[in-house]
């Protein structure tokens, strides 16, 4: 089955299968690995891209549903090789370890940002609350978080 | 200037923010195949019949054991006890948990991986499971062992029942821990391909320990061990739970053998970590401990008894858990009278493993416990009874019942800390206040405990395990253009060790940080490293980095000396520029004197051979013990029994701080796995055997909401080694059973003698302690 | 973690939806926001032959007044329904369901017809009286909440049908409280009262294979009705317990100290 999609700007049309997860088509079809898989099941967050600016998590949504849609990963944050605010304030603040949680972490910390613009600790960790980190104890992202909320 | 004491932006964090990790379930290769492994629905079975033909006619490659040559992985020991079991790739003949992978089938994609796993047919004969580790054994799991110990020790000091006969009071209890899963974001994942041209394996592996693996799958697939290469890239997370080389492994090693050129991939799915990845900490400790009318700790009496699972974990064995529990149970309380006996018992559950803290959050519970129960019932403080029996620094060095020496001794100063940190005298007036009010009672939880860190070959030995795990190599190069690589035997799930391998090295050979590059995780490039586990690597991996940097060092201002005609004592490297001693003028650049060890021999000064690198080894030998203290306070909602952590300190001696952002994401996230296995997760079997929290909706891991805000401080007290350090991976995990169950039983005088702390625990407790407040006393006769 | 095969079909009314149940003979399934559906086909648990998306059904996304009650499409999103300002209750009950990343996909007319006795949206759509509508291929009926749900996961919607709506009744005054274990887990109890009409109306979810109407007028005898199990999450005496508080939390955000 075709889907023509926008991924970070780049079109793609695709034959995939519909059952192929969007999370999957991004990794294994579009180059985008950054997308992580960590349960498939909708509860760690890993996978969470952006599907016309709204927070999804990828491994719940089949790639077909994607049909025309605008899809953000973790690899369009860039631009022109600088680090996209929250990006940076991860790297500042040690908002992550091992790094595999960190994709998901920062769409859905896009989405907050641009929903709560003047996050507090208290908010952000709330928002933040379907995102699974494994490394950190929360503690450096929330930090991170708080200073890109502060810096814009 | 020193790159050692500061956070500068880690190596790892470009590629990983930016979605460009290079983590194993991103490998695409030509022609590469999909593993879906056939698993076991059943705990306990015989295999009656195995029909992969429905799947064959469906284009599909399966593998059984015996298509795989029959391999079986044997964790070795030599203590007396030990039972030597056997864990077959796939099983064979019978299974012996819910989850066991039976056989492999091979698809051009996951998906038709999992559809063709579907068409192979077992038919099992189920028998008897055995669950509970402490219940009268069922069935036996091993024929080897018909009582299904693995594994039973003694640790044996003083005069213990003697001692517990005349002490003034004797505190008994029995407790139990909950059953956890380490759940690293990323799962277990691999890839491998066989070149039979050379008969060349390279394994692209998750694992915190690739040199090991290339070790034991050479052995095990008989294959020359330079043959193999084992790569670690990103790796997700591994807390000790990706320490263990898997039957998984092994079985994806020898289909790659079996499909020569063949890449062929396995991604670990969340269900499958929660079925078959190593388990942890379900344990029971059956304690008798005699106190003196001041608190002192006299003797303890204790049997442990440790759910190892169906499988004695490879290479670690079944010893992992017990031998811990027992040798550290005691952890920083001076005691002269122990005796306790351990062992591991199989059952028909996953295999244990080693988990971050291994065994401690469940000995250190059991410690505290009797320490607060003892405390009550003197009428002491938590906080006094702790002063009176931790060990000081002037006991140091330490010779504990179970013959570990503790080095560090700084228990008191972690406490004090600790309770200043969390507003203690504040807290007691707050708790005070609010005792017979309706408010929600108010509790104060403590906790200290020695982490065993660094663990030399001395240190290493306890368990017997035919290898000794004390030395990392580290091999540092000056490349011609003057900038440096090294290579090193560490790895990294997070910990961030290519930042810090690189700040040693930059200030031991006295180049910029930014001149540093570090590879780690393949054994194609460094010479041997242990990996990482019992929070070794920055004792050890960075005593090699260390080393083998000032190795490098001497031979370039070996160089430089001849160049600028100097003597090389009278020069210093600083920033990649040699100088000589009072004479700033007379300069050489590092680039310069690379370029000539590599491309002007012509300049080489006599008897100094071309190329600049070294290598060097490290052991310390023993260990270095780290002290920790951790308080908490709680408030306890009485009608839900909902915990709210209020505050939440821990101050650590980590000894020299090498990169104090990275030692504090240690301990918050250490703390944050403690708290999620205090209040949150738990595995759960059923009576037959069957995972009950086989998802993440299940098994809950705690979020940003649930975490406080964490308070983390230090006491700094160089460790006796190259760099002053101790490790940190783990200390964080050992406190929070402790002290919030701690701060439970403070807040509702009740004991808690189970885990988690889940809401209907502590609902139920509640509700016990108000029934004991109204148990009625008969009246008296007038 | 791989769902098993179907075959998807995508249409954009609710017409061709009921046709392409209808072909399905019972085989088919609707997939609206995914978030329940899609991991039981991860896990093959569910593997309809046919996935009916109606996410580009035309005319299921309002969310409006009608008559007393506010009408809410099929294809509402919890987000959407948290933000509104309509049904004050709905847009309270939407923010505790799930994370943001749930809320932007689930849908209400998904969560009615999923009939999870822990969700929070059957409990509202029970303790307010809501009506929901059906669409099938004799045409529209209108089926009460209280008689949708049969039991966890169940209703007694025919496969062929599809809901399209719902339409809350707004109370003049309510309630609502759930329990957690973390935030945005599914709540092991939640409690709903509302006063609709005059009549106060309470209803609790996760403490049967629905959720359950209370007749009780004050939270206290609100333990007598109820006959949770007890399951991993803890005994059937502390899933009581905590309705009851539940309960006593509601009534009082409600203001109301007793069921007239």
């Amino acid at each position: 089955m075709n889907v023509d999609m926008i991924v970070d700007g780049e079109r793609f049309e695709l034959d995939v299968e519909p059952r192929h997860t969007l999370a999957d088509v991004l990794r294994e079809q579009c180059g985008r690995t950054g997308t992580h898989v960590g349960c498939e099941h909708g509860v760690c967050g890993a996978c969470t891209v952006l599907v016309d600016d709204e927070p999804v998590r990828s491994c719940l949504m089949f790639a077909v549903q994607a049909e025309g849609a605008v899809v953000r990963t973790v690899e369009g944050l860039e631009q022109d090789g600088t680090l996209h605010p929250l990006q940076q304030a991860f790297v500042d603040r040690h908002g992550l370890q091992c790094g595999f949680c960190t994709p998901g972490m920062l769409m859905t910390a896009v989405h907050l940002l641009d929903t709560h613009p003047g996050a507090d600790r208290e908010t952000i960790r709330e928002e933040m609350s379907g995102n699974i980190c494994r490394c950190t104890g929360y503690a450096g992202i929330v930090d991170a978080i708080e200073e890109a909320a502060r810096s814009r | 200037m020193s790159s050692l004491g500061t956070s500068p932006p880690r190596k790892e964090d470009r590629r990983l923010v930016t979605g460009r990790g290079r983590f194993v379930g991103d490998l695409q290769l030509p022609r590469m195949r999909h593993v879906a492994f056939v698993r076991s629905p059943i705990a306990h079975a015989r295999i009656e019949n195995l029909d992969a033909e429905p799947a064959r006619a469906a284009g599909y490659r399966v593998f059984t054991q015996a298509d795989l040559g029959g391999i079986v992985l044997r964790a070795q020991s030599a203590l007396p006890s030990y039972v030597e079991t056997g864990q077959p790739a796939l099983a064979e003949g019978k299974v012996r948990f819910a989850g066991e992978p039976v056989a492999a089938v091979v698809a051009p994609d996951r998906y038709r991986a999992e559809d063709g796993a579907e068409l192979v047919e077992v038919d099992y004969a189920p028998l008897s499971p055995v669950v509970h580790a402490w219940d009268a054994a069922a069935a036996a799991v091993h024929d080897e062992a018909p009582d299904n110990i693995l594994l039973e020790r003694t640790f044996d000091a003083g005069d213990t029942d003697a001692v517990l006969e005349r002490a003034h009071l004797v505190v008994r209890r029995e407790l139990t821990t909950n059953r956890h899963a380490g759940n690293p974001m990323e799962c277990r994942a691999g890839v491998a391909l066989f070149d039979p041209a050379d008969r060349r394996l390279t394994f692209w592996s998750g694992t915190q320990v690739p040199h090991l693996v290339r070790n034991m799958i050479a052995e095990l697939l008989g294959l020359a061990e330079g043959n193999v290469r084992v790569v670690a890239p990103d790796v997700g997370g591994g807390f000790g739970v990706k320490s263990v080389l898997y039957p998984e492994d092994v079985a994806l090693c020898a289909i790659a053998l079996k499909m020569p050129s063949t890449p062929v991939k396995w991604v670990e799915d969340r269900v499958e970590h929660l079925a078959a990845a190593t388990h942890a900490r379900d344990h029971r400790y059956v304690l008798t401990a005699g106190f003196d009318e001041d608190g002192t700790l006299l003797a303890l009496q204790a049997d442990v008894t440790c759910n190892v699972g169906a499988y004695s974990v490879y290479p670690w064995t079944a010893g992992i858990e017990p031998l811990m529990a027992g040798g550290l149970l005691t952890g920083p309380y001076r005691l002269e009278h122990y005796r306790a006996t351990v062992r591991g018992v199989a059952t028909n559950t996953a295999p244990s493993g080693p988990y971050r803290g291994v065994a401690r959050p469940a000995s250190v519970f059991a410690m505290e416990t009797l320490l607060d129960d003892a405390a009550a019932q003197l009428g002491m403080t938590g906080v006094d009874i702790r002063r009176r029996n931790v060990i000081r620094p002037e006991d140091i060095p330490y010779t504990m019942p179970s013959r570990l020496v503790d080095d560090s001794g700084h228990y008191d100063e972690c406490l004090t800390k600790a309770l200043d940190a969390i507003g203690y005298a504040d807290l007691l007036t707050e708790q005070q206040r609010r005792r017979g009010t309706d408010e929600p009672p108010i509790g104060i939880g403590f906790a200290c405990y020695n982490e065993l860190t660094g663990l030399g070959r001395a240190a290493s030995a306890g368990p017997r395990m035919p290898f000794r795990t004390g030395h990392d190599a580290c091999t540092v190069r000056v490349n011609p253009d003057g900038r440096v690589t090294v290579f090193s035997g560490v790895t990294s799930q997070g910990q961030g060790l290519e930042t810090t391998v690189a700040q040693i090295v930059a200030d031991a050979l006295g180049v910029g940080y930014d001149d540093v590059d570090v590879r780690i995780g393949d054994t194609d490039s460094s010479l041997w490293g242990f990996g990482a586990f019992s929070s070794r690597q920055a004792v050890i991996g960075g005593g090699a980095a260390h080393r083998s940097a000032l190795a490098t060092r001497t031979k370039v201002l070996r160089l430089a000396a001849g160049l600028l005609e100097a003597d090389p004592d009278d020069l210093v490297l600083t920033n990649g520029v040699i100088e000589v001693k009072g004479s700033p003028d007379t300069t050489i650049g590092l680039p310069e004197v690379a370029r000539v060890a590599y491309l002007e021999s012509n300049r080489l000064p006599d008897g100094i051979e071309p190329g600049l690198e070294a290598t060097e080894f490290y052991d310390p030998i023993r260990g270095a013990f780290a002290a920790g203290a951790q308080v908490a306070a709680v408030e306890i909602d009485r009608t839900t029994g909902s915990i709210r952590i209020l505050r939440y300190a821990c101050v650590e001696d980590a000894g020299r701080a090498m990169n104090p952002q990275i030692v504090d994401g240690q301990i918050a996230g250490s703390i944050a796995q403690g708290i999620g296995g205090a209040l949150y997760e738990h595995l759960v079997y059923d009576t037959d055997g069957n995972l009950s929290t086989g998802t993440l909706l299940d098994y809950l891991m705690p979020t940003s909401a649930e975490m406080p805000e964490l308070v983390i401080g230090h006491v700094e007290r160089p460790a006796a080694n190259p760099l002053g350090v101790r490790g940190v991976g783990e200390g964080g995990t050992l406190g929070p059973n402790a002290v919030l169950a701690g701060a439970v039983s403070d807040a509702l005088g009740v004991r808690i003698d189970e885990l988690p702390l889940s809401p209907s625990v502590v609902w139920t407790a509640v509700r016990r302690a108000a029934e004991d407040h109204v148990t009625p006393t008969p009246p008296e006769e007038p | 973690m791989k769902c098993a095969p179907f075959e998807y079909v995508r249409p954009t009314s609710v017409d061709d939806v009921l046709a392409a149940l209808a072909e399905a003979d019972g085989e088919g399934k609707i997939l609206a926001g995914g978030q329940s559906l899609v991991p039981v086909m991860a896990l093959r648990m569910a593997r309809p032959a046919v996935l009916v998306d109606v996410n580009r059904v035309d005319g299921l996304s309002a969310l409006d007044h009608a008559g007393g009650n506010v009408h809410v499409g099929a294809l509402v999103r919890h987000q959407a329904l948290a933000a509104q300002t309509l049904h004050p209750l709905l847009a309270e009950a939407a923010r505790h369901i799930g994370h943001t990343a749930v809320r932007t996909r689930g849908t209400a007319g998904g969560s009615i017809a999923h009939a999870d006795p822990a969700a929070e949206l059957p409990v509202v759509a029970v303790a307010t009286g809501a009506t929901v509508t059906v669409a099938g291929p004799q045409g529209d009926r209108w089926v009460a909440a209280e008689d949708l749900f049969a039991g966890p996961l169940m209703t007694t919607l025919d496969p062929g049908e599809m809901v399209t709506g719902v339409d809350f009744p707004v109370p003049t005054r309510w309630g609502f409280a759930e329990f957690a274990r973390r935030h945005g887990d599914f709540a092991l109890v939640t409690v709903v009262v509302a006063e609709v009409g005059g009549e106060v109306r309470t209803a609790v979810g996760g403490v049967g294979p629905v959720p359950v109407r209370a007749r009780a007028t004050r939270p206290e005898e609100l333990a007598d009705e109820l006959s949770p199990t007890g399951d991993l999450h803890g005994t059937a005496d502390f899933r009581r317990g905590v309705a009851v508080e539940m309960a006593r939390r509601a009534f009082a955000s409600a203001g109301i100290r007793e069921a007239a």
